[in-house]
């Protein structure tokens, strides 16, 4: 220990050299510190699980609190949604069968549906350096396993980094790394929707094809990873980037305030473009 | 004995931060305001630990950020560690007793664990992170003001247990 106290500035730029290598060895070799990785998210599950019942006891106390305030004006809105929503549910019911029936008509083949599991987000990332990760308390005694989508009741959130005994790491559609293959819903225009960090921008679209602010992004399912048709945001401007379009894409999930998500037990064979 | 109970008590005391720091103080949640506890543990250690372990504390407080940070290991592994051995071989030479320069080598500490991160993320040409030097200088001062009182505490139970 004395040898390293008094080198300490010779070892840090050995260090950083060793680093420098590191960053780029590990970008191959990933998967295989996934063991360890592994067992570090498993150390920490409980005491991150802990600090989420506790936190999660106390804002739900609150939150009771909070709602019995405007409980009657609350009643009287919910009893008018309930009326309207009884009108939706039978129109709906007459649509399905509609579309059943044409359908058949089509001879359109089903999508596959995939087994889901829900989890709670219990962390985040530590550090300002990637902040677009998030812990969710389902691992691979869930039958979770790396790569596997991520999505909420309102859209895509990402997909699974890191597994652990009881809890994974989940990489939102946010970050940079992160690339999903998609298509306008309004005209099926391809491109592949990345991160940017605080939101996502749809790229390779090519120059005359029709995109306009306000159209539904969804994934087109191509790269075998995410299931198609999920939905992912909608884009709100339009940039022209030498011979493609480029669209900022706002993703319909709030990802800052995310509390639950469902996981698509769904393996893909293919390896993604970015990893 | 006493040597074996402060070890367990900064390996506990490694875990409680990291939990904290993913969960209530989660820069996802706090930006650039979130406090770095795993930083200031490592320059808590360089400075006051006494224990032979000091130096793999810093190691797997490292690897403790990379994995749950979803950044490749090393990343901070190796940043971390720079950071402890600069930090101790040049706690002989500065008088540390005082809050204000402990908050000065908390802020040192953390200006330099970016510059290390961030000279490695522009040589291999990596655009996929995006911090700023205002976001940099924030955290740094945020370190210092947290990491103060922190000091001051740890120190207190530490000393029961180094006695």
């Amino acid at each position: 220990m004395k040898f390293l106290k008094n080198r300490a500035v010779l070892i840090t730029i050995v260090l950083f050299f060793v680093s420098l290598q590191l960053f780029s060895l590990n970008i191959r070799e990933k998967r295989s510190q996934n063991f360890i990785s592994g067992i570090v998210l498993t150390l920490t599950y409980y005491p991150q699980k802990l600090v989420y019942i506790v936190s999660d006891k106390v804002l739900n106390t609150w939150q009771d609190y909070m709602d019995l305030v405007d409980v009657r004006q609350e009643n009287i809105r919910l009893k008018k949604e309930v009326s309207s929503l009884r009108q939706d549910k039978f129109e709906l019911a007459e649509q399905r069968v509609q579309n059943y029936r044409l359908k058949k008509l089509l001879d359109f083949k089903e999508s596959p549906s995939y087994p889901i599991v829900s989890a709670n987000v219990i962390g985040g990332s530590p550090s300002l350096l990637r902040t677009e990760v998030v812990i969710v308390d389902r691992g691979t005694r869930d039958g979770v396993s790396q790569g596997m989508p991520v999505a909420s009741s309102e859209g895509i959130v990402g997909r699974v980094l890191t597994v652990g005994d009881k809890s994974s790491e989940v990489l939102l559609i946010t970050d940079p790394v992160s690339a999903v293959d998609a298509f306008i819903h309004r005209t099926r225009v391809r491109g592949i929707v990345k991160g940017t960090g605080s939101g996502c921008t749809m790229e390779y679209i090519e120059q005359n094809s029709d995109v306009s602010i306000g159209d539904k992004v969804i994934s087109s399912g191509k790269e075998g990873f995410f299931p198609k048709g999920v939905i992912i945001g909608t884009v709100s401007n339009l940039e022209t980037k030498g011979s493609f379009i480029s669209a900022q894409v706002s993703p319909f999930v709030d990802l800052d305030s995310l509390e639950e998500v469902v996981i698509i037990l769904k393996t893909n064979n293919n390896i993604v473009l970015n990893e | 004995m006493n040597k074996y109970l402060s070890i367990i008590f900064l390996v506990l005391l490694s875990v409680i931060f990291i939990t904290i720091q993913t969960t209530l103080l989660s820069p996802g949640n706090l930006g650039y305001f979130s406090p770095d506890l795993n930083l200031i543990l490592i320059v808590f250690l360089a400075i006051f630990s006494e224990i032979r372990g000091g130096f793999f504390l810093a190691l797997g407080n490292g690897y403790l950020m990379d994995v749950l940070s979803g950044n490749l290991p090393g990343t901070f592994m190796i940043s971390r560690l720079s950071t402890y051995l600069l930090v101790r071989s040049g706690s002989n030479h500065v008088y540390l007793r005082k809050a204000l320069v402990q908050g000065l080598v908390i802020f040192v500490a953390t200006i330099f664990t970016w510059i290390f991160v961030l000279t490695i993320i522009t040589i291999k040409k990596d655009s996929s992170f995006d911090i700023t030097a205002k976001s940099i200088l924030i955290q740094g001062i945020v370190n210092a003001v947290v990491g103060i009182p922190i000091f001051w505490m740890i120190q207190k139970v530490n000393a029961r247990f180094q006695k």
